[in-house]
């Protein structure tokens, strides 16, 4: 029985989000080739994988950015459509570029996005945002006077803004130093009760942040596991994509 | 205001407040601008007696290679740390963002055309009467809005497809043939007081038809 099936037996919730033969394809070249998954609500899912792979292609079809060439993507039971805006007041996206304009302060970003969103009290919600993010004293100061990692915590707390229920971020721990990640994971341990996917080269924050792995290889869903035990997940994920050796970030040659 | 109209005041007033705390786009473009002029004066320095027939070319070159500049910046901010991306994950109809995009870089073009007009008086001796500068003022208004109608699609296509910015004005420049004829045709028939008719008609439909146009395929154009 695959994991998908027993949850379905163990819960009659509908799932936060849903997967259904989902294909991407540019030309000749495919992206993303029949994947299929659900995820469930308050769950944390990380899709692990080489470069290359289609997890970020997958993300942003997740996140509306593409349209996918076949199947269908539904979270909280609408349908993912690029042209039906309504999905945004679910979902909160982080890529790894900020999503920011260097020419406004970091109170002024949120702003924009805030009012785009239509927050309720748009000033005290990114007040309350940069507080959640750890920048309260840093909201006058542009992201061009930010460090790469207080700029992802920046891109966190525009993400944050409109209160997701999903969460969607794609390599949230890429390029950051020990204090960022750390502060980073801090945020994010906050999130208990949001349905968070999370794409990642980082196999050993990724085991520990995630309740699920979805192994994603050539755009195709190679492995779908639960994450109780880390260590058998490691070696399961080397031989799923034929890595034999140990490295510490697999995948990823930029760390 | 309903939500759709505030989202495009939103972008609109986003571009501005960038603009006016960097000035790059109208900085730049003016002074690409006012060389165009320069080099309008420096080449035809013979026959400047001819000022009106210099001006008015000089006018809509300047506008056209200008704006394809300003266009060009204007999308660029968007493009910058995905920022593009950020507004389409926004729960606002996207023709709204793309209303906005259009406003902003008409204003900034039309501001530039302005300040063309004046340097063409100033270096050219172009000097038409007011109310013939106010009249050609309204009509470098209209075809600002129809040239970043045009721009901020073909604009967008060429950033999001990664094609090299060289296509840009060869993808923009012939789609903007129209507004240039109907321009400098009804500038002509604005000096020389002819009846401005079939121009006007051809320079009004057409930037309603790239707008409309450019609403439709917006959504389209941005996605990868």
């Amino acid at each position: 029985m695959t994991p998908d099936a027993e949850r379905a037996e163990t819960t009659s919730e509908p799932p936060a989000i849903e997967v259904e033969h989902v294909t991407k394809s540019y030309g000749h070249f495919t992206a993303v080739d029949d994947l299929s998954f659900a995820v469930e609500r308050g769950s944390t899912v990380g899709l692990f994988g080489p470069n290359g792979a289609g997890k970020t292609t997958l993300l942003r079809m997740m996140a509306g950015l593409a349209r996918p060439t076949r199947g269908t993507i539904t979270i909280d039971s609408v349908e993912v459509a690029p042209d039906d805006h309504t999905i945004y007041r679910t979902i909160g996206v982080v890529t790894h570029e900020t999503m920011l304009y260097d020419e406004l302060t970091a109170r002024e970003n949120l702003r924009f996005h805030a009012d785009l969103h239509g927050v309720d009290d748009p000033a005290d919600r990114c007040a309350s945002v940069l507080d959640t993010v750890g920048l309260c004293h840093r909201g006058s100061d542009r992201p061009t006077a930010f460090s790469h990692g207080l700029r992802k915590r920046l891109s966190l707390a525009r993400a944050l803004l409109h209160d997701p229920d999903v969460l969607l971020l794609d390599e949230p721990y890429t390029g950051l130093d020990q204090r960022s990640l750390a502060d980073l994971e801090s945020v994010l341990d906050g999130f208990d009760d949001r349905t968070v996917v999370l794409t990642t080269h980082d196999l050993e924050r990724g085991v520990a942040r995630c309740d699920r792995a979805l192994v994603v290889d050539r755009g195709r869903l190679e492995a779908d596991l639960e994450l109780d035990e880390a260590a058998s997940f490691a070696a399961e994920y080397r031989r799923t994509i034929g890595v034999e050796s140990e490295p510490k970030h697999v995948g990823d040659t930029t760390r | 205001m309903n939500a759709f109209l505030r989202a495009v005041y939103r972008v609109f007033r986003k571009d501005l407040r960038i603009e006016q705390r960097t000035k790059q786009v109208t900085t730049s473009v003016a002074v690409f601008a006012l060389l165009v002029v320069l080099a309008f004066a420096f080449s035809f320095v013979q026959t400047l007696q001819r000022s009106t027939l210099l001006g008015r070319g000089a006018l809509w070159v300047a506008f056209v290679f200008a704006g394809t500049f300003g266009v060009t910046k204007t999308v660029e901010l968007e493009d910058r740390n995905g920022a593009l991306d950020g507004l389409l994950i926004a729960p606002v109809d996207r023709s709204a963002i793309y209303l906005g995009k259009v406003l902003s870089t008409a204003t900034f073009v039309f501001v530039v055309s302005l300040v063309t007009l004046g340097a063409t008086t100033v270096f050219l001796g172009y000097s038409p009467s007011i109310p013939t500068a106010v009249s050609v003022a309204a009509v470098l208004l209209v075809a600002a809005v129809g040239f970043a109608a045009i721009g901020v699609v073909v604009s967008v296509l060429t950033f999001r497809s990664g094609l090299d910015q060289l296509a840009l004005p060869v993808l923009l420049v012939p789609l903007v043939v129209p507004l240039l004829l109907a321009g400098v045709e009804l500038t002509a028939a604005l000096e020389s007081g002819s009846p401005l008719g079939g121009w006007l008609r051809l320079l009004g439909l057409y930037t309603g038809v790239v707008l409309l146009a450019g609403v439709a395929t917006f959504e389209y154009v941005v996605e990868t």
